[in-house]
């Protein structure tokens, strides 16, 4: 009975998501549930890195800015086609992933988690300073997309609808990974990797593929909001806005595809109206951090169960079997 | 000899934990060493299976073949399997998944694993959908046991089955380890004297880092003869 149910919600999800996208358009504006979207993408990927592999980066915004760079110089020097400019980002950010990813990986914990923001100071640097000639430096690159036959992605509307569709991609992608054996030795890896080695797994290659796979997604997120936003600056790279996703992540709940979607929208919705009603906001946002790291170590998720019907007590279930 | 270990040394640092063992099993063979605590007996296995770095002049071949530092996936596939004191499964899984991750590297069908446990133990086909963190000490070693199992190995290496379970838990464990006897070969770190005198085929006991001695063979080994001396 409960698996029949689980399955008729597995159906449901998608036309489920789809129509909470739409109603946020009446509620907030087309373009800030494109911006939702967007950075639930992006919450999705780094999910997959920190809340199902347990591995804590500080320098996300590397591959999201690795897409937002690789998609708007795309533009700009070779192709104005949109769909070129996302392959382009997805291209860069994989790439990246797989240059820094070597390295990365053979790090754990505080090691890992500083590493990662290394490479995103390096990063800042070469795309604000370095590389200022190409990327624009600090003043960045206007963009203006080709249309493909009646699609405008300079158009609101347009963006609204590609992002939704690559929210769907990505969400499946994930949900598939997670919930397949690999998604398996992912948990794993978080739990006890060496466990992972003595069952015969390659753990150093599963962690580098997870990598290369967050950091394409992350540039996926990152080619889109080129799109939307028609112009790229270094802010999308900035190393000060890598709290944003671990806090998405927080909020909706570590290793929870669905907490992705719920913590990505509660931080674009507190940081772009908090601050009318609170002029330092930021405050605010660091007392709910505290309080997700503290005490709600789930999220909204684990919240919501405190409220929920009481789990059954396995070791109530396993009486009768061995102690 | 399906495993033979020759002139093993291992150092943690400048210290050195194991002085020049030599152990041996052979096929079907269920062998057994015991110490006290601090002997080296753990570490042995560690080295076996390339947890730990065994000294360079370290000779351990399994199957014909030196396995001497490898890195431990390619110990686990070679068909040594490992299954730790600690009883530690993957807590947050189900214990069908984590059935299911043993059976994926050795391309084991994941309803054969389950089937092939639930023979062994048929009383964890009620915990499946539960995770592994609700089993009690003594499920989890069963699962564990059960788990490393899979796939077919040829040799198991068990380091303390029985430590830290009731008196009744320890009679299942037993009979699981009876029941494996002559299919698979055992190298298993054990305390239990009762136990090891029921089941061993060989014995090795451990005193600081040395093989002090070696029973090798089923009678000798049934009448354990002082071995509470390395107790």
């Amino acid at each position: 009975m409960g698996a029949a149910v689980c399955n008729w919600c597995k159906r449901l999800e998608m036309p489920i998501i789809v129509f909470a996208y739409l109603a946020l358009i009446p509620l907030l504006s087309v373009n800030m549930a494109s911006e939702i979207i967007i950075f639930s993408i992006y919450a999705l990927s780094y999910n997959l890195l920190y809340g199902f592999m347990g591995r804590l980066s500080v320098g996300p915004m590397l591959f999201l800015g690795a897409g937002v760079y690789g998609a708007a110089m795309c533009c700009v020097y070779l192709t104005a086609n949109p769909i070129a400019c996302i392959a382009a980002g997805i291209v860069c950010g994989a790439l990246l992933g797989m240059l820094l990813g070597p390295v990365t990986v053979r790090a754990a914990g505080a090691a890992f988690a500083l590493v990662n923001m290394a490479f995103n100071q390096v990063g800042f640097f070469m795309i604000q300073t370095g590389l200022a000639g190409w990327t624009g430096g600090s003043d960045g690159k206007s963009l203006y997309f080709d249309p493909i036959g009646p699609l405008d992605f300079n158009k609101p509307n347009h963006v609204f609808g590609l992002a939704l569709v690559c929210l769907l991609a990505a969400f499946f992608l994930m949900r598939r990974l997670t919930e397949s054996p690999f998604g398996i030795i992912i948990k794993t890896i978080k739990e006890n990797e060496r466990r992972g080695n003595f069952l015969g797994y390659n753990i150093y290659g599963t962690k580098l593929l997870v990598y290369v796979i967050t950091a394409a997604v992350s540039a996926f997120a990152g080619a889109l909001y080129a799109i939307m936003f028609g112009y790229v600056t270094p802010s999308f790279i900035s190393p000060a806005r890598n709290i944003e996703v671990i806090f998405a992540t927080l909020i909706g709940g570590r290793g929870n595809i669905y907490g992705s979607l719920l913590g990505g929208a509660i931080f674009i919705l507190i940081s772009s109206y908090l601050p009318n009603i609170i002029q330092r906001w930021e405050l605010f946002f660091g007392l709910i951090l505290l309080a997700s790291v503290f005490w709600f170590s789930k999220g909204i998720p684990g919240i919501m169960d405190l409220f929920g019907p009481k789990k059954q007590d396995v070791n109530a279930s396993a009486k009768g079997g061995l102690r | 000899m399906l495993l033979e270990v020759e002139h093993l040394d291992v150092f943690y640092g400048k210290a050195q934990a194991v002085h020049s063992a030599a152990i041996g099993v052979k096929p079907g063979e269920m062998a057994f060493l015991v110490g006290r605590n601090g002997a080296g007996k753990t570490t042995i296995m560690r080295a076996i299976s390339g947890f730990t770095r065994a000294g360079a002049d370290s000779r351990i071949h399994f199957n014909g073949v030196d396995i001497a530092n490898h890195r431990p996936e390619e110990i686990a596939r070679s068909g040594l399997r490992y299954v730790f004191q600690d009883k530690r499964v993957i807590t947050k899984l189900t214990v069908r998944e984590n059935i299911h991750l043993a059976a994926y590297p050795f391309h084991v069908s994941p309803k054969a694993a389950v089937a092939k446990i639930c023979d062994i133990y048929p009383r964890i086909e009620k915990f499946l959908n539960i995770k592994a963190g609700g089993l009690s000490g003594g499920q989890r070693q069963l699962l564990l046991i059960g788990r490393a199992l899979i796939g077919n190995p040829k040799l198991l290496l068990i380091d303390e089955p029985t430590e830290g379970l009731a008196a009744g838990i320890i009679e299942d464990v037993f009979k699981v380890l009876s029941q494996l006897k002559g299919d698979v070969s055992m190298l298993i770190v054990e305390q239990n004297l009762d136990l090891v005198r029921r089941l061993a085929d060989r014995i090795y006991a451990m005193k600081e880092g040395r093989i002090m001695m070696e029973l090798d063979n089923s009678a000798d080994s049934r009448s354990g003869s002082n071995l509470e001396q390395f107790l």
